[in-house]
Formats: C-alpha cells, sequence, structure tokens
C-alpha cells in the first residue's frame, strides 16, 4: 500500500502566512498531481499562522470542479488545524460544493482547466 | 484646480468629501491640483487610503499635486503616517506608535502586504489584543487585501493606511483599490445590473460571488462581516454610488451623490473585545470534505 503523501503549506509557501491566492495555486497543484495519480494525502498546517477564504478557495475549493467528492474524501485529509481554521475550510468547502453545483460553471471550469477558452 | 477639502472621517459624509473630489479630478490632467485643507477639522487617518487612491490617479494623469493648508496637528497626523512624504513632507516619528502607515501597493505584492501588516500591528503602541483577535483581524485585512486582488482587475495599486485610538479602543484600517467595483464586476461577469448599494448587499448575500472560473469563491466579505459581528466592530463598503455599513450587527445601504472609483473597505477593530476566538488544536478533523 504506498505511503500518504504529506503536503506542508508551510513548506510549499515558504511562510506562516497562507493568505494569497497564487499561493493556494502552489498547493493545489501538488494535490491535484496527488489525487490525479490515486495517491492520498494529508495536507498538514503546522505552523501555518494565519489562513484566508482566497488561500483555501485555490488550494482545496478547486478540486471541486476537478475530482467527485468521493475522490476527494477518499484521497484527501487534514491535520494541525485549529478549531477556527477548520471551520474556515469546512464553510470554503461547503461554497465550493454550491459553486459547482452549477453544470454550467462546472463545463466552464472543466474548460478552462483545459487551456480552452470560455470567454465569448 | 483647488480642492477645498473638509472633515474627512469614515462615513457617509467623509465619502461625499472623496467623491466629489473624484469628480472634480476626473478629466485634469497636466494641471496643478491643490487640495486645501485649510478648513479640516479632521481627518480620520485610515482615510488617508481612499485620499492616497484619488491621489496617485491625479498624479498619474501628470497634474501637479500639492496639499495645502491643513491644520499643524492634522499635519502632524498625516506625517506621522507618512501619507504626506508622498506630497513632499519629511516624516514625523509615531512615538505612540499607533499607526499603520499609508502605503500603496501592487495587486502582485501580496507578502509585501502581509510583513507591512505583522509588522505595524506589533508596534508597542498597537493594542494588546488577545492571541485568537490577532489573527482574526489579521485574517480579516488580508481577506480585504485579497479580495481587491481577485475583484477588482486595478492596474492603478492597491492602498491602505490604519489607526489605532487607545482611548476608545478602537483600530481602524481601509484599503482601497482604483478597480471596476462590485456593480461593474456584477455586470461584467454575471451580466446582473443592479444599483450600486444593492450590488454591494448582493456581494454579502448567501453563496453569491462574481466569479466564474475554475477557483470557487465569495466568502471574504462575509467573513469579514461575521467576525465584525462578533467583535462588535464597524465595517464600510463604499463602491462606485454604493455605501454600505455594518454596525452593531445592523447593516444599512444607501446611495452617495456621487461614485468612488473603485472600492474602498473599511474595518473598526473594537480591541477591546475578549470574546474567545478558538485557537485550540483540539479540533474535529473529520467530515470535512
Amino acid at each position: 500500500m504506498s505511503e500518504k503523501i504529506v503536503i506542508r503549506p508551510y513548506e510549499v509557501v515558504g511562510s506562516p502566512q497562507c493568505v494569497a491566492s497564487e499561493d493556494g495555486e502552489r498547493v493545489h497543484a501538488l494535490i491535484k498531481t496527488a489525487l490525479g495519480e490515486k495517491r492520498k494525502v494529508d495536507l498538514s498546517f503546522e505552523n501555518v499562522s494565519v489562513l484566508t477564504s482566497a488561500f483555501l478557495n485555490s488550494a482545496v475549493g478547486q478540486l471541486y470542479g476537478e475530482f467527485s467528492e468521493t475522490d476527494i474524501q477518499a484521497g484527501l485529509s487534514v491535520s494541525d488545524m485549529s478549531q477556527e481554521d477548520v471551520d474556515l475550510l469546512r464553510r470554503v468547502v461547503e461554497t465550493a460544493k454550491s459553486y459547482f453545483s452549477n453544470p454550467d460553471r462546472l463545463r466552464r471550469a472543466r474548460r478552462e482547466v483545459l487551456g480552452e477558452d470560455d470567454e465569448q | 484646480m483647488v480642492f477645498p477639502l473638509g472633515r474627512t472621517r469614515s462615513d457617509c459624509s467623509g465619502f461625499d468629501q472623496l467623491t466629489r473630489l473624484a469628480k472634480s479630478l476626473e478629466l485634469v490632467s497636466f494641471d496643478k491640483v491643490d487640495i486645501d485643507m485649510s478648513g479640516c477639522t479632521w481627518f480620520d487617518a485610515n482615510m488617508a487610503a481612499p485620499l492616497g487612491a484619488l491621489l496617485y490617479r491625479a498624479s498619474h494623469q501628470l497634474n501637479n499635486v500639492r496639499i495645502l493648508g491643513a491644520p499643524p496637528r492634522l499635519e502632524n497626523i498625516l506625517r506621522k503616517n507618512e501619507f504626506l512624504l508622498n506630497y513632499g513632507r519629511l516624516p514625523l516619528t509615531d512615538f505612540n506608535v499607533t499607526t499603520i502607515p499609508y502605503r500603496r501597493f501592487e495587486p502582485t505584492d501580496g507578502r509585501y502586504f502581509g510583513s507591512y501588516i505583522s509588522k505595524y500591528l506589533q508596534g508597542r503602541g498597537m493594542p494588546k489584543m488577545s492571541a485568537g483577535l490577532h489573527k482574526k483581524f489579521l485574517e480579516s485585512v488580508y481577506e480585504m487585501f485579497s479580495n481587491a486582488v481577485i475583484h477588482s482587475g486595478t492596474t492603478l495599486g492597491i492602498y491602505s493606511c490604519g489607526q489605532y485610538y487607545p482611548n476608545v479602543h478602537r483600530l481602524d484600517f481601509s484599503i482601497g483599490d482604483l478597480g471596476m467595483g462590485i456593480r461593474e464586476n456584477l455586470r461584467r461577469r454575471r451580466q446582473l445590473d443592479l444599483p450600486p448599494d444593492e450590488a454591494i448587499v448582493w456581494a454579502l448575500t448567501g453563496t453569491n460571488t462574481t466569479r466564474t472560473g475554475p477557483i470557487p469563491g465569495g466568502l471574504g466579505l462575509k467573513l469579514l462581516a461575521d467576525f465584525t459581528t462578533k467583535n462588535g466592530g464597524r465595517i464600510q463598503i463604499v463602491s462606485d454610488r454604493g455605501y454600505w455599513e455594518l454596525q452593531g450587527g445592523a447593516s444599512s445601504a444607501r446611495l452617495l451623490d456621487l461614485p468612488f472609483p473603485g472600492t474602498v473597505v473599511n474595518i473598526e477593530l473594537n480591541t477591546s473585545d475578549t470574546k474567545s476566538y478558538c485557537l485550540s488544536s483540539e479540533s474535529n478533523l473529520g467530515d470535512i470534505f
């Protein structure tokens, strides 16, 4: 059985402040690759002092436009997070599920991921 | 042109002043722009952020901008927070360390903004907040900055400034941009044409977001509003002609007479808040996804 891959936003961002959307993108790219390879991922927030919804939307929220909820539940776990930050992550996840429940948005998001232009 | 700038507080009347200034500056270029503050009896220091945004645009339109006649007390405040350094004054040491200096950022300056806010919030004159409140406030201002980065489309920067008032236990902080504003964002991305005040209310409602791409969003302003309500503070959002305020858990919206050419978010933190903002490491990590 393959070992869980630990992704540490602190290390990826290089700072305890995980706040910018583009830093979330860096974390997202790693999670996406690992989940795409059917590997299990633990997202460890150890030493992260500040988090924003912008960061989490990029890092985690957009996964819901790329993977099924079942695949995310099976493949992704989080650790070393304060209750406040867990609450924030829950809101981000709920918002992402709601966002991608619109089939047009899901289609558009997937098109954009594939590099096709979605602007008319 | 000469613009007489009167008393400017973080309220409707203050933004009325600034939107009148914005209107006056709209088509002015290769001119002298004198901001006459001789009749200004009060200027909330954080309002240097939206004022700075307007004056930066005026300079960008190749006007010679001067600030004249400010009463000494006001002049000192605006030198301490380094705003007037942009207009030929020398800095004045802030011995009380109660200012978060005026700065202009590019949308790509997220990390620089992070260092700035962390550095100045730790000044010895800054409030001794609980660790939880400190973290929530930091997160709130980052949400404000991220919001400007993601939604404004500004090419002229993001402006911030703050001031702590120890006697009343309040910390005011403003972030402004010269972007398209919430109403225009809604019109372009969602084809929704709402009056500017209603556009702000829309952005604060439920799961509404102007995002259309692969990254979901729409939480930043709602988190700010939730935190402000719990903290007993105040938040104002001005965008185009929309003015929205939340205080004591009650919100109100109205139209300004003239538009602000971008968006400004002001947050007033109640620094005497002793409520628990949990930092416990004991948390329920199951069932998140």
